[in-house]
């Protein structure tokens, strides 16, 4: 056995199960991926795309390029239309019979066997057989790719999104949040009205889960543009002489029902655990808890086994991908198989997150180092807190962090940094004066907290998953402790495995809940005996109710701070639109950045609870133990050609070009990410790569033909999946990035004859490089504007991989 | 608009905080499912499902009182159905109707029928020798009925298989109806009585929210049945006596009590099914819809024992759409029916039962409750849908095979 390599089994070829598998193809492992369909990529795969004119950055193409890496990778076995028959299990591993009839001996197994869309069927109120228009948002992916809506619904449809279809439901035996639909009906909501401009979108929820920064965004923009209304309807009744769907609902105008009408009513369904999956786990010897998921105590998963993604709790596209990786670490550690050669780890920021960052790092071996004010740091940590950074440079294995200590200049050698400062905590105190944190109200004995006591959510800054728990848990000690408790909010997020059942069980030991639509219904005012909180509670139309309360708790409210822009500055990586670090590209969500090695944890990038950051800091090191999950390209620079104008440098978005020793530019191949944006910058033509040069990119124009250059992660993908082919006119050509596209290639491809010349890559913000749609726009917008040149023969279209339709319309349109 | 002050001491929030897991109305979640389920539909007028719960829950026991919805509600749990705490509305809502200070929303008709009924055993204040003299009367009728001497209509008969507890209006408006039913016990050639220490299959105590009422009138039924020592107590057709007296009965009187209960549908459908009683279905050549009424339905889970007893005796049963869990109510639930002033209130409530008859595109629908079965008739005159309405025990004793 010693001889050869170690075998891993992953059951289930979806997102969670692809990405381990390319997590561990860079070690000398044989994986054997068991998917039991007849294609890779999970629900993930027939999920559509979401961008309107940017990236809504849900990551459901990344399954079709995982899917795509897969067939590439020769050290990963793919078992398509399998199950596993029989497992035993020995000292050594598990002797595994999959239906096929081969035997696989596994050392260890990841089960990934992920999550099926709730059954609308199940609540019979929906009548969800009764219409066609009556769709769940599996459907409703379904019918955007397959671009039908349009013909169904016409220009104008009235639409509705039901929430928590088979989610939050104690009777229905699913007393948990599903996590990810509001997010999904957010973002359908964002695409249909992109799709269909003048479409009417009613959004009915329960309590409007805006977790994460794609969610808080999306939530905002679209405040004006749809109706988001509080109260979810459990009864449609199709009419069938008009096709409408009649659902009853309070109108808090006349505060009676009123009866409204929809063309289309989408049903927000949860996840549960697949049909049949009770009896693989019985073949696995893997006991689930009574949701069937592996998120609880209750949950056994048994030896050798590491359960990720949907199988284990609901979570998103990124969530499982970052599971996955985190699960083939979690194995490769289990078989001693990770990198002893465990370089330093920086990690930037003040406050109690960072500090934690830096013990757990140290603590997993690694020499620990933290640029940033901490109380008690754990023994191991160097301590610099009294370092000023100066610059950062290098890539990941060898930065160097050059700083200022008490005016010496000096440098820091390390090979990962990881940027975790605080935000800053608003003083909303000065509007109203005597208010108690609920950080400090957390901390209280729940005897000796106030009585009458009214916590205060989502008042003075945007809701936050941390601040939930805390007045949730807080909420229910003090009132078994047999205090009055208020919560007002307008939204109780409920995140977590946990999350609803917290949230059950302080309202049934009696803590008192309070919504209201928005903080203008809300007025608070004091006097000596304390606050009166005077309020439009939402769910009792046309009055007014008046809280007492001793005090008043409210939890800090954060924003960004300056040390974001700073260190966004020293590490040369963009912001987000709300000035937290980190943009929302899902290439790089959710902890990595455009550049290797650097990476993002804790509340300074996202609203990151304890859960979620502790899970953040094991996905940065299973990140750094199984290394990227592509290898750098094959590009390197002709030093004859150079003329070290450093426009490479400069180019470069990934920070892997570096000045060595001579002062001469030089990729580092583990920081570069082969987008190519260099070769086509290099006024010298002097940088080199294993695929076309620009003049031969362009020299695959032919006369009279449409040359289409494609993105090998995007356009390129869904070109391999257009069910009836491209035009027979068609030159496809594959590039490595939009990035790679410059201006005189065009030009040269016009001057070969080509007809027409597209350009098709990432959605804005989708761009692996960043910049490849802004550069291929340009590039396109330089020629397109030329005197005499054709309206429509260069352009610039971006489809993702998952948009086959989109891209065979692109192309084929004339 | 007026400033509400939050109770969490309230009576009402008090008792219904107390409630176990389903009944404890604070776990609300305020989701709204119940406000799409109400049987007002887009009426005018009429309850906000979630209002009530929440006032309630938040202690606003004056503000719910003058809401003027508690009456409204026809307490038909549609919105119970779907709700995902299960919290229950018609709890909620008859706890509040008990309160002191809703005494005088209590509908006249209603307060008078306690009266009668607790005073003289009947809502309609028929008296012991009104009920004699009523009995033995529709037994002479019901010998030249079945052209049998040695047939009759018992009562206070000891020892007996069955007691029959009939509705008031069999005694009163509808004696055809006793007739019918006798014909019935006839035919499974068991012994039967009927009682005339009680002669009434209701609760309108049950209607009130009004505990210790609601059991003295059920204790009413079961301690004479108990005296005459018979082993099933058979019920009339009637919905909110069916859910009292059969589904929570032991809630009510606090005991199990020493006999079955059954309703007469059921009862028909088990002699059916032992060969026993056999049917013409001939003698109605059509097909028929069934509706739920939902204190048998919803309420209590009886839906099977009318649609078969139906399918036995028409040309097959049609399903209102929706029916069973979702059935909608007849319009009449709740105690409304009950109140001589309602009718213009039951045409609103009634709507959406009137579309769903006139959807069936049906001449007949039937229903296993009294109650139900006047508000649809009034509902057919109405619309002017032209359907005729039956009860399904009349149905199958107009259509009962006797051998001679």
């Amino acid at each position: 056995m010693k001889d050869t390599s170690p075998e891993i089994l992953i059951l289930g070829g979806g997102v969670a199960g692809m990405s381990a598998a390319l997590a561990l193809s860079h070690r000398d492992i044989l994986v054997h991926l068991v998917e039991k369909t007849d294609r890779l990529g999970g629900n993930a795969a027939s999920w559509a795309c979401m961008a309107t004119e940017v990236c809504q950055n849900c990551g459901a193409c990344l399954s079709q390029e995982m899917a795509d890496l897969i067939k590439k990778t020769a050290s990963i076995t793919t078992h398509l239309n399998t199950e596993i028959k029989t497992l035993e299990r020995s000292d050594q591993g598990m002797t595994a019979v999959l239906s096929g009839g081969q035997t696989i001996f596994a050392s260890k197994a990841i089960i990934a066997t992920g999550f099926s869309p709730f059954d609308a069927a199940r609540i019979p109120s929906y009548h969800s057989d009764a219409s066609e228009r009556i769709v769940t948002t599996a459907e409703l992916n379904t019918l955007i790719r397959e671009d039908r809506l349009s013909d169904m619904l016409g220009d104008s449809p009235k639409i509705a999104f039901l929430q928590c279809v088979g989610s939050r439901d104690r009777k229905a035996g699913r007393d948990y949040c599903s996590q990810v639909c509001c997010k999904v009906s957010m973002r359908h909501a964002k695409k249909l009205r992109h799709l269909m401009p003048d479409a009417d979108i009613s959004l009915f929820y329960m309590d409007l889960q805006i977790m994460g920064k794609e969610a808080r965004s999306a939530a905002r923009d679209l405040a004006g543009e749809i109706s988001l209304i509080q109260g979810v309807p459990a009864e449609i009744a199709a009419q069938k002489n008009t096709g409408k769907l009649t659902m009853v609902t309070e109108d808090p105008a006349t505060l009676a029902r009123k009866s409204m009408d929809f063309d289309l009513v989408v049903l927000s369904v949860g996840m549960v655990p697949p049909e049949k999956s009770q009896e693989t786990f019985e073949t696995l010897g893997m006991s689930p808890n009574p949701w069937g998921f592996f998120n609880t105590d209750t949950a056994d998963p048994g030896p050798d086994v590491v359960v990720a993604g949907c199988a284990k709790s609901p979570k998103d596209i990124l969530g499982a991908r970052q599971e996955g990786q985190i699960a083939a670490a979690t194995v490769l550690k289990a078989l001693n198989l990770t990198d002893d050669s465990n370089t330093g780890i920086a990690v930037l920021g003040d406050g109690p997150d960072a500090a934690a960052i830096a013990a757990t790092v140290s603590a997993q071996g690694y020499p620990s180092y933290l640029f940033g004010r901490g109380e008690d740091l754990a023994p191991g940590i160097e301590d610099l807190s009294a370092a000023r950074m100066l610059s950062v440079d290098g890539t990941v294995g060898n930065f160097s962090i050059f700083h200022e200590i008490n005016g010496r200049k000096t440098t820091l050698n390390c090979g990962a940094i990881i940027s975790a400062p605080a935000p800053e905590t608003l003083a909303h105190t000065k509007s109203v004066q005597g208010t108690v944190s609920l950080a400090n109200y957390a901390k209280m004995p729940p005897a000796d907290t106030p009585d009458n006591a009214v916590i205060l959510l989502d008042y003075f800054g945007p809701e936050t998953k941390a601040a939930a728990r805390q007045a949730l848990t807080a909420a229910k000690a003090a009132r078994d402790a047999g205090k009055t408790v208020t919560i007002v909010m307008n939204k109780m997020l409920v995140h977590g495995p946990t999350g609803q059942q917290l949230y059950d069980r302080a309202r049934k030991a009696g803590v008192c809940f309070l919504r209201y639509g928005d903080p203008e219904d809300v007025t608070i005012t004091s006097g000596d005996k304390g606050f009166v909180i005077t309020m439009q509670e939402t769910t009792l139309p046309g009055h007014t109710l008046a809280v007492d309360a001793k005090a008043l708790v409210v939890p800090d409210a954060i924003a960004a701070s300056p040390m974001f822009s700073e260190l966004s500055r020293l590490l040369h990586l963009g912001l987000d639109m709300e000035g937290f670090m980190q943009p929302a590209n899902v290439r790089h969500r959710l902890v990595q950045s455009q550049r290797s090695g650097i990476f993002f944890a804790g509340p300074c990038h996202d609203d990151i609870d304890a859960d979620d950051l502790n899970l953040e800091i094991q996905a940065i090191l299973a990140a750094l133990e199984t290394g990227p999950l592509e290898n750098g390209g094959n590009v390197s620079i002709n030093e004859k050609k150079c003329a070290k104008c450093l426009t490479c440098y400069r180019v470069c978005p990934h920070g892997a070009i570096i000045l060595n020793e001579k002062s001469r530019p030089q990729i580092e191949s583990a920081a570069c990410f082969a987008c190519q944006a260099c070769v086509s910058n290099c006024p010298a033509y002097a940088i080199e790569s294993s695929g076309m040069a620009n003049a031969e990119l362009a020299d695959q124009a032919e006369k009279g033909r449409t040359l289409v250059l494609a993105c090998e992660r995007s356009a390129a993908l869904a070109a391999g999946t257009v069910s009836d082919g491209l035009p027979d006119n068609t030159n496809l050509v594959s590039i490595p990035c939009a990035c790679r596209i410059s201006t005189d290639m065009i030009l040269k491809a016009l001057i070969n004859g080509a007809q027409r010349v597209i350009i098709s890559g990432c959605h804005d913000g989708n761009c692996r490089s960043g910049e490849g749609p802004a550069i291929a726009a340009e590039s396109v917008a330089r020629v397109a504007h030329l005197p005499g040149m054709e309206k429509g023969r260069v352009s610039w279209q971006p489809a993702a991989a998952n948009e086959p339709v989109l891209f065979s319309r692109i192309v084929s349109t004339p | 608009m007026t400033t509400l002050h939050m109770n969490k001491d309230s009576e009402l929030a008090r008792f219904l905080n107390k409630l176990g897991k389903g009944d404890n109305i604070a776990e609300c979640l305020t989701c709204g499912a119940c406000n799409s389920r109400c049987t007002w539909f887009d009426g005018q007028g009429g309850p906000m499902p979630r209002q009530m719960v929440r006032m309630a829950a938040l202690g606003l026991d004056d503000q719910l009182i003058k809401s003027g919805m508690l009456w409204d509600c026809l307490i038909c749990n549609r919105c119970t159905e779907v709700c995902p705490m299960g919290i229950t509305m018609d709890v909620v809502v008859r706890k509040a109707r008990s309160l002191a200070g809703a005494d005088d929303q209590i509908p006249v008709d209603v307060k008078k029928g306690i009266e009668n009924r607790l005073e003289l055993g009947d809502v309609n204040g028929l008296t012991k020798e009104d009920f004699v003299e009523t009995v033995e009367w529709v037994s002479e009728e019901f010998v030249d009925e079945v052209e049998d001497d040695g047939a009759e209509i018992p009562y206070d008969r000891a020892g007996s298989k069955f007691l029959y507890l009939p509705n008031p209006r069999e005694l009163g408006i509808n004696l055809l109806h006793l007739t019918a039913m006798a014909k019935l016990f006839y035919a499974t050639g068991e012994t039967w009585t009927m009682s005339s220490s009680h002669t009434d299959v209701t609760n309108w105590g049950y209607f009130v929210g009004k505990d210790d009422i609601a059991q003295r009138m059920a204790l009413m039924v079961v301690e004479p049945a108990e005296a005459l020592n018979i082993e099933t107590l058979v019920l009339s057709e009637c919905g909110h006596g069916y859910h009292v007296l059969k589904h929570i009965l032991p809630q009510v009187i606090g005991r199990e009590p020493k006999f079955t209960v059954m309703s007469i549908p059921e009862l028909v459908v088990e002699y059916a099914k032992k060969g026993v009683l056999k049917f013409d279905p001939s003698v109605h050549p059509y097909k028929i819809a069934y509706h739920d009424p939902c204190n048998i339905a919803r309420k209590s889970g009886g839906y099977d024992a009318p649609r078969q007893l139906l399918s036995l005796c028409c040309d097959g049963v049609v399903e209102l759409n929706p029916s069973r869990e979702d059935g909608v109510c007849c319009g009449g639930g709740g105690g409304i029916l009950q109140d001589s002033t309602s009718k213009e209130k039951r045409m609103i409530t009634g709507r959406p039962k009137a579309d769903q008859m006139k959807a069936t595109g049906l001449a007949h629908i039937a229903t296993a409750c009294l109650s139900c079965h006047r508000q649809l008739g009034e509902i057919s005159t109405h619309f002017e849908l032209g359907m005729k309405v039956d009860t399904v025990a009349s149905l199958a004793s107009a259509c009962l095979i006797l051998n001679k």
